[in-house]
């Protein structure tokens, strides 16, 4: 699986011309999935409003309708801040149900899905205190238990993410290099990058400026790109350009 | 000469995000061009952006779904007995709370019924005072008392309660207190 995060022996056979051309590709595609995300909060969030005045009015079957694009968001903070997927099940679950109880109180100003985030963190808060889980994780060297990097022909990655994200191994080695994150890198990276929100309603949901939140996010994404791609760090293999960081590249 | 890999790796975050300005964006991409590691980090760190994009990426478990309605079906009852843990708890502890209870129930009855055989008269004591009286024949005040008092010291002199009265006695206000004394007198 390391060809999916690119792997430096594997550059070291390509010409500048293609990495260019990759580079390119890579960020508009990234740019594009922001503007298709946008568009779609945009869709979700109109029907939300019609879905929550009718709930208030009594049609509270519809909750389920309204929590649908939520229940990964939640369950994905609960899961990355509790470690436990029975846990994060149990509080994700009570969770919805306080948001359904207090439904009246959400201010429309505010997103739905930010506000029932918010939620989840407190609760989250709430059984940590109670298991007494708050120091569980902690930052290990991921890159050492991955084992020897297997380069592979780089040209493989584009097709490997969506099917990759098939077998159940790519999905747990996923989940596994986050909890290596520490909690307050993990979360933000979790809020950003898994859930989708911007950078200013994650620096809202944690009450920290937009720098700290960028400045989180930019060591997170390296971390676990370090991570995932053990192969970078290696010595040997890599070239001298490389060599030459003593640094790595979050510090 | 443009910015070097350090340079590239503080911003490329931002990069991704769009949030840099069109010249550090320009100086970034010239960078990428002409060298292979950081385009190697940009496209590892923008491919694990999208991995955990995926909806299948920490997605909630098989059924997820289906306990959660069943549990929103649950309603109000369900919010009262929030977890499954808390169930339990609130069951373990009813559960030691049923012979917990019967024991204190049956100790108090126990004390109950021997203060009753102490004094059968009950708490407080209304009986008139009748019979002999006792008093301290060498304390200042003159004070009567019923026999077996705490305030009773020194050489004792029992006497009738009748006589204690003539004599110039006030009943003790712990022992005797408001009981009635004889109408006699």
């Amino acid at each position: 699986m390391n060809a999916i995060f690119g792997g430096t022996t594997a550059l070291a056979d390509r010409d500048s011309r293609e990495s260019e051309f990759i580079e390119t590709r890579m960020y508009a595609s990234i740019t594009a999935d922001d503007a298709k995300i946008n568009a779609r909060k945009e869709r979700i969030r109109a029907t939300e409003q019609v879905l929550i005045g009718r709930i208030l009015k009594g049609e509270k079957d519809l909750f389920v309708e309204l929590i649908r694009p939520y229940q990964r968001t939640v369950y994905a903070t609960l899961v990355t801040m509790l470690g436990s997927k029975e846990d994060a099940e149990d509080v994700s679950q009570e969770v919805l149900l306080k948001a359904l109880a207090r439904l009246d109180q959400f201010r429309r100003e505010s997103a739905f899905g930010t506000w029932l985030i918010q939620i989840a963190i407190n609760e989250a808060k709430m059984r940590k205190r109670k298991l007494r889980l708050g120091k569980m994780f902690s930052l290990t060297n991921g890159a050492e238990q991955d084992g020897a990097y297997v380069p592979k022909d780089f040209a493989d990655w584009r097709e490997i993410p969506s099917e990759a994200l098939e077998r159940s191994e790519i999905r747990e080695a996923l989940a596994n290099a986050l909890s290596l994150l520490e909690e307050h890198y993990r979360l933000t990276f979790v809020l950003r990058d898994v859930n989708e929100l911007s950078i200013e309603e994650t620096a809202n949901v944690l009450g920290i400026s937009c720098g700290a939140v960028k400045t989180r996010l930019r060591r997170a994404r390296l971390m676990l790109r370090d991570i995932l791609a053990p192969g970078l760090c290696q010595g040997g293999e890599v070239s001298l350009a490389f060599k030459k960081e003593v640094r790595k590249p979050w510090e | 000469m443009g910015i070097d890999c350090q340079e590239v790796w503080r911003d490329i975050s931002d990069y991704i995000d769009d949030e840099l300005d069109p010249k550090q964006r320009t100086a970034l991409e010239e960078h990428f061009a002409r060298c292979r590691q950081c385009a190697s980090v940009l496209e590892g760190t923008c491919n694990v952006i999208r991995l955990y994009r995926d909806e299948r990426t920490l997605a909630p478990p098989r059924g997820f779904h289906e306990r959660l309605h069943q549990r929103l079906n649950q309603g109000a009852k369900a919010s009262i007995h929030p977890s499954r843990r808390a169930v339990l708890a609130w069951a373990l502890s009813a559960a030691a709370a049923v012979p917990l209870g019967f024991a204190l129930y049956s100790a108090r009855r126990i004390v109950l019924l021997r203060l009753e055989h102490q004094n059968p008269a009950g708490s407080p004591d209304s009986s008139p005072v009748t019979g002999l009286v006792a008093i301290s024949e060498n304390a200042e005040e003159k004070v009567f008392h019923v026999p077996g008092c705490p305030y009773l010291h020194g050489k004792l002199k029992f006497l009738p309660v009748e006589e204690a009265i003539r004599e110039g006695y006030s009943p003790c206000p712990v022992c005797i207190g408001k009981r009635k004394l004889q109408k006699k007198i």
